[in-house]
């Protein structure tokens, strides 16, 4: 499994880690209040603070596992992907930033939008990962 | 199965017949991973045609040795 892949596949579980814990909390939250809980800063930060640490966790240790690949460049065929992949994840980002907005001309709730959003550029980094993966066990040109 | 490319080659067979070359040895000779290398051989990936040169020069044969047409 190339450097690439094995960086796709950890930011994938970090980003539904940290993801899966954020949206856990305003909805139990949520709950509490019988209203969806506006969005905070605080929840945000501990939601960055634990993306940023497993991500970063994550490539020190598989930089040390690999250590030749870590500080390799991505070769041509790893920057197509790379290319191909963020392309296509764009897409994924535009519908979901355009459902949102439609949902919002339909609520008119700014903490909605603003979860809906938040979730689009989760998805979006997900997607872009996945593919990454994708191409980097299926045929590309 | 992932679909063949139609740009066949013999990379491999020239890496056997080379020495036993590793896949890793020829990536690192040509400037590309081991896995790109992988994938090349088992026609999930066309090169570029630098790439292509740089293979068919490390064996020291023509272009059409390495590579060749088949859909």
């Amino acid at each position: 499994m190339s450097f690439l892949e094995k960086s796709a596949w950890l930011m994938t579980f970090a980003l539904l880690i940290s993801g899966v814990l954020y949206f856990n909390t305003v909805m139990s939250t949520s709950e509490e209040l019988g209203q969806l809980a506006v969005a905070h800063l605080p929840s945000m930060i501990i939601y960055t603070i634990i993306l940023c640490l497993v991500s970063i966790i994550g490539h020190i240790v598989i930089a040390i596992l690999s250590p030749k690949e870590a500080s390799a460049k991505h070769d041509e065929r790893e920057q197509k992907i790379v290319f191909k992949a963020s392309h296509f994840s764009g897409y994924v980002t535009g519908t979901c930033i355009v459902s949102s907005l439609g949902l919002f001309l339909f609520h008119h709730d700014g903490s909605l939008l603003f979860y809906t959003v938040f979730g689009s550029l989760i998805i979006s980094q997900l997607s872009e990962y996945l593919l990454q993966i994708f191409f980097c066990r299926t045929s590309f040109i | 199965m992932a679909k063949l490319l139609p740009i066949a080659n013999n990379v491999r067979a020239l890496r056997e017949a080379n020495g036993a070359i590793t896949q890793s040895g020829l990536g690192d000779a040509v400037g590309v991973t081991r896995q790109t290398i992988a994938a090349i051989e088992q026609r999930r990936y066309s090169p570029s045609l630098e790439v292509a040169f740089k293979i068919s020069r490390f064996f020291d044969v023509g272009l059409e040795d390495v590579f060749s047409w088949d859909e």
